[in-house]
């Protein structure tokens, strides 16, 4: 288990504990935090469980691969240097208590 | 205690087929699964308990050893799961990033309805399903898989063909019969084509299933072609005739997207949720569980009606009407899951952006044909089957 905290648009924090090798996506929608969709339930396929990280810690991630490059710039909320499909980041030590900022539109 | 799934007797495929949504209101208010008799399938319907079907993939499967769909088009992506189908639906990605059918694709269907639109648009009236929905999804779906001389009718008689095959339970023969000849004839323009994108790689699917990470081999890549054939063409026809039945119907919509273009991709969205395209897809339960409060036994065969979950008044207000001006939210018509529709951004695209958008820019003063009817109908699939529509040539 490590933290993670999403940070919605309005500025409202929920903390969580996440399993290590869930998806980030999984982690926020099992512990009930709004603001992510996910449509495809992971599948890579909607964009619409966008997220934003801190450029510290999105370097400390996989890279982003073609597939989730093309559909990042269709989410609906624009994208940034710290995007990403937060169905296609695993919960890792690397990342443990990084705050993850959500759109205000998915 | 859970009670047993309910049955009812009293729904005709007559019945589904003419309006399914009074039936699917029945079966909504009833339980979570409920048999169907004339079906000879647990239908579900409620919004909440698809969600839950669709993030349980290993208790609510895809793969199906009793499925008509193998015999008649071959073992296909949509009837796989796990790692199977993760190969072969990684495969395909390629073509229908939304970025590559921007670039590559869309300029291509932008043609294709240019040059329908042309060749009507001096009659003043029409039917729009055979004049211009139906030869617009063939053609673009020709494109999009990449296959050489072949017409839009012959696409669209084989997508047909191979769809009655799929829904054949009667084993008539000669359904069989089309089904097994269109699949042939498939098999044949696949084998003409492949050459041509094996040497070159490009970004049609064909080419894409050509240099697939995992190499396929040659069932794979037929039965996948004639998935997307069955399930290609159809879907994005009906969302263009269903989004235009809702703005013709509809005049102070109509005139709300004309005076604003951005609102087309709602048209779309609201379209696909209001008659949504496929209204139902099966999943086979793998063992013993319960869904709400209804118990499943392995090997129950579900129907997963999205088209009533689209519908379902715990989700959306007057969730009967036609209405563009919806907050937006998260609708079923794609489905949900690892089986969530390829094809999501080419129908975005294709009917949202290009066809809808176009036709009513070109064909000025367009209404329904009062003097003739609009018939919708299917439940399985569903959509207009004729669109009588007139305007000022
Ligand atoms: C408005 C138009 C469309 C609608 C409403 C639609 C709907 C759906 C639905 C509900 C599914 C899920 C079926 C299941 O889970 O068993 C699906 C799957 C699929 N669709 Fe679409 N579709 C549309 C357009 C297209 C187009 C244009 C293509 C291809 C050119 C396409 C290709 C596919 C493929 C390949 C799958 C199977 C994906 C998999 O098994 O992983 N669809 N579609
Ligand atoms: S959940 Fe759909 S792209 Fe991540």
């Amino acid at each position: 288990m490590v933290k993670l905290t999403f940070v919605q648009a309005d500025g409202t924090e929920h903390q969580v504990d996440a399993t290590l090798g869930l998806s980030v996506m999984q982690v926020a929608l099992s512990q009930g935090v709004p603001g992510i969709s996910a449509e495809c339930n992971g599948s890579a396929a909607c964009a619409t469980c966008h997220v934003y990280f801190d450029a510290s810690v999105f370097d400390l991630l996989p890279a982003v691969q073609t597939h989730e490059d093309d559909m990042l710039d269709f989410a609906a909320s624009d994208r940034n240097p710290g995007s990403r499909l937060s169905c296609q980041v695993q919960v890792t030590e690397a990342i443990a208590g990084t705050r993850i900022q959500l759109p205000d539109l998915q | 205690m859970p009670k047993d799934v309910p049955h009812v007797s009293d729904i005709s495929i007559a019945m589904l087929t003419d309006d399914p949504y009074p039936c699917f209101d029945r079966v909504r208010d009833r339980a979570s699964a409920v048999w169907v008799d004339s079906a000879r399938l647990n239908l579900v319907t409620r919004f909440d308990d698809i969600m839950e079907i669709e993030r349980n993939h290993h208790i609510f499967a895809s793969t199906n050893p009793q499925s008509l769909m193998n015999t008649v088009m071959g073992h296909s992506l949509m009837r796989k799961d796990d790692e199977a189908h993760q190969i072969e639906r990684k495969a395909i990605e390629p073509s229908f990033r939304p970025g590559v059918v921007k670039q590559h694709f869309a300029p291509i269907f932008s043609v294709i309805v240019d040059e329908l639109l042309d060749g009507i648009a001096a009659k003043g009236q029409a039917d729009l399903f055979d004049a211009f929905a139906a030869p617009m999804a063939s053609h673009a779906l020709i494109e999009l898989l990449g296959l050489d001389g072949v017409g839009w009718q012959d696409l669209a008689r084989w997508s047909q063909a191979l769809m009655d095959g799929v829904g054949n339970y009667g084993a008539d023969p000669d359904i069989a019969n089309r089904a097994k000849d269109a699949s042939d004839a498939v098999d044949r323009v696949i084998d003409k084509a492949l050459p041509r994108h094996l040497k070159s790689k490009n970004p049609t699917i064909l080419s894409s299933m050509a240099h697939a990470p995992t190499l396929h081999g040659i069932n794979q890549i037929r039965a996948n072609v004639k998935v997307i054939i069955g399930g290609g063409l159809n879907e994005p026809r009906d969302a263009i005739l269903t989004s235009l039945h809702g703005l013709l119907s509809h005049p102070d919509q109509l005139a709300a997207v004309r005076a604003d273009p951005s609102l087309h991709s709602a048209v779309f969205e609201e379209a696909v949720r209001w008659v949504s395209p496929i209204g139902m897809y099966p999943r086979r339960v793998t063992c013993d569980t319960t869904l709400g409060e209804t118990p499943l036994k392995e090997g129950d065969q579900l129907g997963i009606c999205v088209g009533a979950a689209n519908r379902d008044p715990s989700r959306f207000t007057r969730p009967n009407d036609f209405d563009i001006h919806r907050p937006r939210q998260q609708h079923l018509a794609f489905g949900a899951g690892p089986h969530f529709c390829a094809g999501t951004w080419v129908a975005r695209q294709m009917v949202g952006e290009i066809a809808v958008p176009r036709l009513l820019r070109r064909l000025k003063g367009l209404r329904l044909d009062s003097q003739k009817t609009v018939q919708v109908r299917g439940w399985v699939f569903r959509g207009p089957t004729s669109l009588p529509v007139l305007w000022d040539a």
